[in-house]
């Protein structure tokens, strides 16, 4: 019964952090038709700045400090990204480019962190003591990370039905030449989605940087669960992406607790080829509206 | 049998491909470089599985980052028959390639489903469970601590300093690069391609997409698991790390950096991409991977659609043709012979009852509709009074809520498309399905692929363009040639019966007199039977034998011309009668 627990309130806070990687890639996938691969390595990112800026005694102030300078700071960063993956995409017929490049995007980040520290794996101590929650102690990371998912699920759900610049970036994703022909200017919005999903790995890698591993090749994992919650939920759906991170997040631990750790990711595929099969569009999904 | 042509780029590319492999696997050989030797051996390799991610990527459309699991799949089965389990190389190497191609048939499945980034994502997680499974199971495959396993026979240098193994690896990716050239050649390969681009048109064409989905898997796997077979025999040994996500994302990147669908295109991918990380930083090994995803990503900023498909865009832009002999409509109608017509009695197209709602709205409400074999059958009526709707229905293009349809007899209210198009049904589409990734050649090659019969009296009356049109993509071609294009795509393909949706749409006063002689030509010399839905009143009424006038998704009149023309209901809907 403790067991059950514990792996609901753990993969309630480790899918949360999958749900996060899951809305921020619909944020740029909704406003350019892109997933940026380099996602996961963002995220990674975020919290490398928690492990090098945060000092080893606990230091609230600066942690609540230090969280909006990181995730700005990764805005920044992907807005750099965006705006170089988006570059090729005007002058070609190859539509396959932006493949390439977010993927050499996370491959580079990966490079870097290889150079300065190896293969080594990095973790940082939270600044927070653990939760007791009906006699089950919950690392206060978890409860973090359920919190900013909800926020920025609310935060994007205002931004996108309550801001112009919002309204904006929703009209791309219903008919990107309708909203050209309208005047919106496209590629600053599809930059600006870029420089807001930055804001979400950003905020999410900080916060959940103790409980993540920094290392140079964990990127990819992150990114591989971040899509299957946000596929499972319905791509573009937010909404979806928060539950499909959860699910994702409570099959995977219980995988890890029943059969061990290396299962962690064939249940995350098989998750992901069920729902394909079975309900393409996710649960949240609008059933392939653009396709017919 | 129709002999394989290539044109004249394919030859080249083909050329310098060849040079490379070659010279690549014989002069450092030669040189008596051991760690050159080793190193191309290894890109060669990567070229063979390369390729054939080029066919699966740019010819059947399929996203896969999962090759090099396939890869890796073949070479761990090696490792563990030959290896662990003392087996011959050759019992390893039958069980490596057949385990690959399982994978292969396992990456196909969802394609079924799922398209483009989707089933990119659910094979670059296969890659990434892969090498996780390796370890899980190491009971089985000797996990982190990998297996050594090697071919003294196949790496005992022949004379000259050349092995077995390094010309089993050149072979390999000369196969490859040949295989690939012959296969866009082929009926196979053209119908790859035609599910690819256009599955409509491939479905009219009797092409089920998902079987030619699995087939382009199945090819891409054996050859990845040949390479992988001969990757054990080129180290020694086998380890999990080799086979990581990277590998597979590395394949890909080849191809694209390449030039997605040049043909050699993967060679160069292979070299840029292998080549000048371990040249240049060969002495930084942690520099490689930084190297690596800059120059894929330069790369990628410099030339969008890759090396060599830059160059091939400059080159064709020099020799940049506007015009293209037309297909001229006088030279088909002038062919001297004649069919039998077929006999007149039953029903080529029998609809009864049929009824097809979108939502609330009845676009077909009980249509019945009977069409007489070798005739031209009009099928007009306003917009939105269900038409097309009738026109896919009878095609297999969407399934129908009642009634049923037959062709020739046969019941196929449940059929697919591509069944429907095996009985001899050919169609047209609104806007042509004209497909311009082929040479207009190619264009009319796929319709007489249906069944595979190129002698066909049309192909070789018009043979004498065929050099020309192999040449020259359709977008050369005017509008109203695009339409003859489609109608004799569908005459090559020797369907009997022609559904041609709005086919004088666009097209000027002379031109709609050339196709009403070929409507005519089609039913009269040929003996097709042609349902033709058009809004030219005019031009209906001079070529149908009969006409069908629907309104709301009613049948509202039925009967030869002349009696259509005097109902007073028809000459309500269209008042003047002259146009609709």
């Amino acid at each position: 019964m403790n067991d059950l627990l514990i792996i609901v309130v753990h993969g309630i806070g480790v899918g949360a952090i999958f749900a996060l990687v899951g809305m921020s890639f619909n944020v740029v996938f909704n406003a350019s038709g892109i997933l940026n691969f380099a996602q996961g390595n963002m995220l990674v990112l975020g919290a490398l700045f928690a492990f090098l800026l945060l000092p080893t005694q606990p230091d609230l102030l600066r942690w609540f400090i230090l969280l909006p300078a990181v995730a700005i700071g990764l805005a920044l960063l992907l807005a750099v990204q965006g705006y170089v993956t988006l570059l090729p995409l005007r002058s070609s017929v190859e539509q396959h480019s932006w493949l390439i490049t977010t993927l050499a995007a996370s491959v580079i980040i990966g490079a870097i962190l290889l150079i300065y520290q190896g293969s080594a794996q990095q973790s940082v101590r939270s600044p927070f003591t653990a939760i007791r929650f009906m006699g089950v102690r919950i690392p206060a990371t978890y409860a973090l990370t359920t919190g900013l998912a909800l926020f920025w699920f609310i935060a994007l759900h205002i931004f996108h039905t309550r801001v112009l610049t919002g309204l904006a970036i929703s009209a791309l994703s219903q008919d990107l030449d309708a909203a050209r022909a309208a005047g919106l200017r496209v590629r600053r919005l599809q930059v600006t989605a870029f420089a807001i999903s930055g804001l979400i790995v950003g905020s999410a890698g900080f916060v959940a940087a103790p409980v993540m591993a920094i290392a140079n090749d964990s990127g990819i994992t992150y990114v591989m669960n971040g899509f299957v919650a946000a596929v499972v939920g319905g791509l573009g759906a937010n909404l979806g992406a928060l539950v499909g991170g959860v699910l994702v997040g409570m099959l995977s631990l219980y995988a890890a607790y029943e059969y061990g750790g290396e299962f962690q990711n064939l249940v995350s595929l098989a998750l992901l080829v069920v729902v394909l099969m079975v309900r393409p569009q996710g649960l949240f999904g609008r059933q392939a509206a653009r396709r017919v | 049998m129709n002999r394989v042509r290539f044109d004249a780029a394919t030859r080249l590319h083909l050329l310098l491909g060849i040079i490379a492999v070659a010279g690549s696997i014989l002069l450092p050989a030669l040189l008596g470089s051991a760690y050159w030797t080793h190193n191309f051996l290894i890109v060669n390799l990567f070229v063979a599985v390369a390729v054939l991610q080029n066919m699966l990527l740019a010819d059947a459309g399929q996203v896969s980052f999962g090759q090099g699991a396939v890869f890796g799949l073949s070479a761990f089965t090696v490792g563990i028959v030959a290896g662990l389990w003392g087996h011959s190389y050759a019992a390893g190497f039958l069980a490596g390639v057949a385990m690959a191609v399982v994978l292969g048939l396992l990456f196909a499945l969802p394609a079924l489903r799922v398209q483009g980034y989707y089933l990119g994502f659910v094979t670059l997680s296969a890659a990434v469970v892969f090498p996780e499974m390796l370890v899980a199971f190491n009971d089985l495959t000797n996990g982190i601590n990998g297996i050594t396993r090697a071919v003294p026979a196949l790496t005992t240098p022949l004379g000259l300093g050349l092995t077995p193994i390094a010309l089993m690896v050149m072979a390999l990716a000369i196969a490859a690069l040949l295989f690939h050239a012959t296969l866009r050649a082929t009926r196979l390969g053209r119908r790859i391609r035609v599910a690819a681009v256009s599955p409509e048109a491939a479905m009219a064409l009797g092409i089920n997409p998902g079987a030619l989905r699995f087939i382009a898997f199945t090819i891409a796997a054996t050859g990845t698991g040949l390479a992988g077979a001969l990757y054990v025999p080129v180290l020694g040994f086998v380890s999990p790390y080799a086979f990581r996500v990277d590998l597979s994302i590395f394949f890909f990147f080849s191809v694209v950096v390449g030039g997605n669908g040049q043909l050699i295109g993967p060679v160069i991918g292979v070299w840029i991409l292998y080549l000048v990380p371990n040249a240049l930083l060969a002495d930084l090994a942690n520099y490689r991977l930084l190297g690596y995803g800059f120059v894929a990503l330069l790369i990628m900023l410099a030339f969008p659609d890759g090396v060599v498909g830059t160059i091939e865009a400059l080159r064709r832009r020099r020799r940049l043709r506007t015009q293209v002999t037309g297909i001229s409509v006088d030279r088909v109608l002038a062919w001297p012979g004649a069919r039998p017509r077929p006999p007149t009695q039953g029903q080529a197209i029998t609809v009864r009852g049929v009824r097809k709602t979108f939502g609330s709205l009845a676009a077909l409400d009980g249509v019945d509709l009977a069409v007489i074999p070798g005739s031209v059958h009009g099928l007009v009526g306003p917009n939105g009074s269900g038409k097309t709707t009738l026109l896919n229905v009878i095609s297999g293009f969407i399934a129908l809520n009642a009634g049923s349809v037959a062709i020739n007899g046969t019941d196929t209210s449940r059929a697919p498309a591509y069944r429907v198009a095996r009985l001899g049904v050919g169609r047209t589409f609104q806007t042509p399905r004209v497909l311009e990734e082929m040479s207009i050649w190619e264009n009319l090659e796929i319709g007489a692929d249906v069944k595979g019969d190129h002698s066909n009296w049309l192909l070789a009356l018009l043979a004498p363009f065929r050099t020309e049109w192999s040449e020259n993509r359709p977008d050369l071609l005017a509008h109203a040639q695009r339409r003859v294009l489609e109608v004799l795509r569908t005459v090559a393909g020797d369907a009997d019966i022609l559904l041609l949706d709005e086919p004088a749409a666009g097209l000027s006063a002379a031109e709609r007199r050339d196709f009403a002689r070929l409507v005519r030509f089609l039913s009269e010399r040929l003996g097709k039977t042609v349902l033709l839905v058009e809004h030219d009143l005019a031009l209906v009424w001079k070529v149908a034998d009969r006409i069908t006038v629907l309104d709301a998704g009613q049948v509202i009149a039925e009967g030869p011309p002349d009696t259509i023309a005097a109902d007073p209901r028809v000459r309500r809907l269209f008042i003047g009668g002259a146009d609709a």
